[in-house]
């Protein structure tokens, strides 16, 4: 069973900034949604979001949980990592 | 929107269908929330049994609240969550014995699972009052019962030889009982229908079919005709009744002897 790393976001009141709140692993997106919604429900949540992780490209480092994604340009500087 | 009624509105026979109707939900859900927590720690992710640890305090949670509609009819909640027998449970047949397997867990989250919505959605949109300010903050809470549901049916329907064996065969088990229960074709339903109290059987099954019946189709599950051989009228549901040591959990008899009066 092969599983994808999903990161949740998620904000509590209309107009606050999406914060990352943790993560699931799930087989698709379908039970990524449900799974996110169930681990971290504890909270009354505004809106909820999740993103493969895949598709975070990081923009400044070239460590950390998005470094594979990290693009040429990232990894010969032009992003500024420390 | 019509008028809103209390208990003290109906009729004797409109009282006693209601009553039952209540007893159905609220069983239903009490027991689907234990089974439900049989797989916190067996299901195929940790993600899952999360999530099936949820939806088993979603249910609990649920079955208080209609438990407490009892309130209305000047008895105690109390009484009928602890001290019933086995037989008087009226809870949705497939839930006397534990699921089969993973699949059995995924059917009833789609079949039981959605019987119950649908049952919930005609309750919430009849006249009576404790059912339309309560029910449609459970309904919320279970889309995502249903989306797991449908994602793990697909899921399995489309894995392999086995796993489309055994949802089909989860799937002959519950489906027919659970329309049953869903739709029952006696007086006290009637009564029910007649007081604006919920909807008309035919109407509640075409709602499961719009629901869930595409989903079932394509995992090659048929839906059947509800079975309703050896109707038991007084409760609402076909023969038979929870396993003794379901029954005990589900009154919490082992919480009670600890306590000291």
């Amino acid at each position: 069973m092969r599983e994808t790393v999903f990161d949740v976001f998620a904000r509590k009141e209309r107009g606050e900034p999406l914060t990352h709140i943790g993560y699931v692993d799930a087989m698709d997106a379908e039970l990524a949604r449900v799974y996110a919604w169930k681990t971290y429900d504890e909270q009354n949540w505004f809106e909820m979001c999740i993103v493969p992780r895949a598709q975070i490209i990081p923009v400044n480092r070239t460590d950390g949980p998005f470094a594979a994604n990290a693009l040429e340009s990232s990894l010969t500087g032009t992003g500024g990592a420390a | 929107m019509s008028a809103s009624v209390s208990v003290a509105d109906l009729d004797d026979r409109t009282r006693a269908a209601l009553r039952r109707h209540l007893l159905a939900l609220a069983d239903s859900k009490r027991l689907l929330g234990l089974r439900y927590s049989d797989w916190l720690l067996g299901a195929p992710s940790i993600e899952t049994g999360i999530a099936a640890s949820s939806m088993a305090q979603d249910e609990w949670g649920h079955a208080r609240l209609l438990y407490a509609m009892l309130k209305d009819f000047d008895e105690d909640p109390s009484a009928v969550e602890h001290d019933r027998p086995r037989e008087a449970y009226a809870n949705v047949p497939v839930l006397d014995t534990p699921f089969s397997d993973w699949a059995g867990f995924v059917v009833a989250a789609v079949v039981v699972d959605g019987a119950l919505s649908v049952a919930l959605e005609g309750f919430a949109e009849g006249r009576y009052e404790s059912a339309r300010a309560r029910v449609p903050k459970m309904l919320s809470e279970e889309a995502f019962h249903r989306d797991l549901g449908l994602a793990w049916l697909k899921r399995l329907a489309n894995g392999t030889d086995e796993a489309r064996a055994r949802i089909r065969e989860a799937a002959r088990f519950a489906l027919p009982a659970t329309l049953a229960w869903l739709a029952p074709d006696d007086d006290a339903h009637a009564a029910l229908v007649e007081a604006h109290l919920t909807a008309p059987a035919g109407a509640l099954l075409q709602r499961f079919r719009d629901r869930v019946g595409g989903a079932l189709e394509a995992a090659g599950i048929e839906i059947p005709a509800p079975d309703t051989r050896e109707w038991d009228a007084a409760r609402g549901r076909g023969p038979g009744a929870p396993e003794q040591e379901v029954v005990e959990r589900a009154r919490g008899d082992l919480n009670r002897a600890l306590l000291v009066e």
